[in-house]
């Protein structure tokens, strides 16, 4: 048997030595205490349920090699990169979701929150509680699901009642005069404004509810947004707007990041820029790879952010009054989810505008962005500096 | 003019597309499914295909696999038509071959129309993806 002094110290009262020893042993999520060398000495029964071992089978061993941590896709998490090896490292606690693998090879999806012991600065040793959160998980992949086929389900009526609007308008059904003609103009509008609010309000209960799924792969950038605006190119055809993809550097524009969520960022960006800039005029979308992260440049020649609304851009229904006379029909969330979506995979966004000029946003993104079921638990904040919108 | 098999389940949606084709003056076939559409891809020799994603029975994306197989595809675009903007089917679509994929809620008749003539007069397809 091991030394015992992470749980209960040798020179404890025996009576203070069995409460802690009860109180480890009946805690509902698993628990594992090391010494100060990495090495197990105690293991709660919940952690031997939900790692498939029994404890003579661990007790001793050093815990990086006994408990093995995986990546999702059962690659084996490094040392360093370990909630327990920064514990040690920095002597503050550190939570984190990871996988175990179980005793029978099985991959258990895990929440660690793992502490080092340390009497007067000295480290003794470290108690790592985890649980299993594979039904947490499953919950949130058929919440997503559901969200995706909501989305889907809500447009195709939506579709139809455009669709033939359009067809009416545009003679397929006969001669109409002018003012039925404006009239199915005014459903094709409503149709329009449902089909952005179903979308918006979608991605943002993804997104205040923690939902949304950052997954990194390998993305190339400029792929990624030439097929963004490769869908918007009609709806920009529509207004005469020349929309445009420039890259410096394609070759050091691939990064790891979430592909979906990247597009649905510059789909909203520019899908705004179109919105909001006068017929014939001019979208950009630049990528400019750097040493750490990615630059995205979405200028537009449109009407610009009055200064005095700059401060509000991001805020959740917010719409400069110079747009609800030109464009009635925004939501004011854009933005707000925008910034979300930005935030979700740790990147920076802000905004350089004039009325007489019309609109730069600029995001980055980080070479790396952690992968992360449930990344964020707050709403999207709003930083004064990076506060806009042209819309 | 050319001949186009519209794939999609939705039974308004699927009418509109044949009136807006029809009018160009193309010759147009309909299948509800992706089962309908291998059957019907045999006897009618599309020149394009118009296809939907999320359906019953097969899908657009199984079709699609099943599309890929030699001596079935031949150099025949596929356009694919859905509301699913950025989803990880539109990815999956693009490396089945997909030619180009179209958003339902945010194209006009008119740019049907423009679409489909863009994607009849571009060079030939390959033969699989």
């Amino acid at each position: 048997m091991p030394e015992s002094h992470a749980i209960a110290p040798d020179h404890l009262p025996s009576e203070q030595r069995a409460e802690a020893e009860a109180l480890f042993t009946s805690i509902g999520d698993g628990a594992i205490s090391t010494d100060a060398f990495g090495r197990i000495t105690r293991i709660n029964p919940v952690a031997q349920r939900i790692l498939g071992y029994r404890e003579d089978e661990l007790l001793g061993g050093w815990f990086p090699k006994k408990i093995i941590a995986v990546t999702p896709d059962d690659t084996v998490v490094n040392l360093i990169d370990r909630p327990i090896s920064k514990a040690f490292l920095t002597g503050h606690s550190i939570s984190e979701k990871m996988h175990y693998r179980h005793k029978d090879g099985r991959i258990i999806p895990v929440a660690i929150s793992v502490s080092p012991i340390l009497v007067d600065n000295k480290p003794l040793g470290a108690i790592e509680v985890f649980r299993d959160i594979t039904l947490q998980e499953e919950i949130d992949r058929m919440k997503s699901e559901f969200i995706s086929l909501a989305s889907h389900q809500l447009r195709t009526p939506l579709s139809a009642i455009k669709t033939y609007s359009h067809m009416l308008v545009d003679g397929y059904m006969g001669k109409l005069t002018a003012t039925q003609k404006q009239s199915l103009r005014t459903i094709i509008g409503a149709a329009d404004r449902m089909n952005e609010l179903v979308s918006t309000l979608l991605n943002i209960t993804r997104i205040e509810s923690g939902t949304i799924a950052v997954t990194p792969k390998q993305v190339q950038l400029y792929k990624a947004a030439e097929e963004v605006l490769k869908e918007l190119s009609l709806p920009a055809a529509d207004k005469a707007i020349t929309l445009s993809l420039r890259c410096r550097d394609k070759s050091r524009a691939t990064i790891k990041t979430d592909s979906l969520i990247f597009k649905e960022i510059v789909t909203n960006l520019v899908s705004n820029a179109i919105k909001y800039t006068p017929e014939n005029g001019k979208v950009t979308v630049t990528v400019r790879p750097r040493a750490k992260d990615v630059l995205m440049q979405v200028n537009d020649t449109g009407w610009g952010i009055p200064k005095y609304a700059q401060d509000q851009i991001f805020s959740k229904f917010f719409r400069a009054q110079n747009i609800v006379k030109r464009e009635t029909t925004g939501t004011g969330l854009g933005l707000y989810l925008v910034k979300g979506l930005v935030d979700a995979l740790e990147g920076t966004i802000w905004f350089k505008s004039d009325e007489a000029t019309g609109t730069n946003f600029y995001f980055t993104i980080p070479r790396k962005t952690k992968q992360a079921v449930r990344p964020r638990r707050r709403r999207p904040t709003v930083s004064k500096q990076t506060t806009n919108e042209s819309n | 003019m050319a001949r186009i098999l519209i794939v999609e389940d939705d039974r308004d949606l699927n009418n509109a597309y044949c009136i807006i084709l029809k009018n160009e003056g193309h010759e147009v076939a309909l299948a509800f499914n992706g089962q309908e559409a291998l059957k019907k891809v045999q006897n009618f020799s599309p020149d394009l295909i118009l296809l939907d994603l999320l359906m019953p029975i097969m899908g657009g994306l199984e079709f699609l696999q099943h599309y890929n197989r030699p001596k079935i595809r031949k150099n025949v675009k596929v356009l694919i038509f859905t509301n699913m903007e950025n989803s990880p089917e539109v990815t999956q679509a693009y490396k089945l071959g997909a030619y180009r994929c179209i958003i339902k809620s945010w194209t006009a008749p008119h740019n049907l129309a423009r679409v489909v003539t863009e994607a009849l007069q571009a060079p030939a397809a390959a033969a699989t993806a």
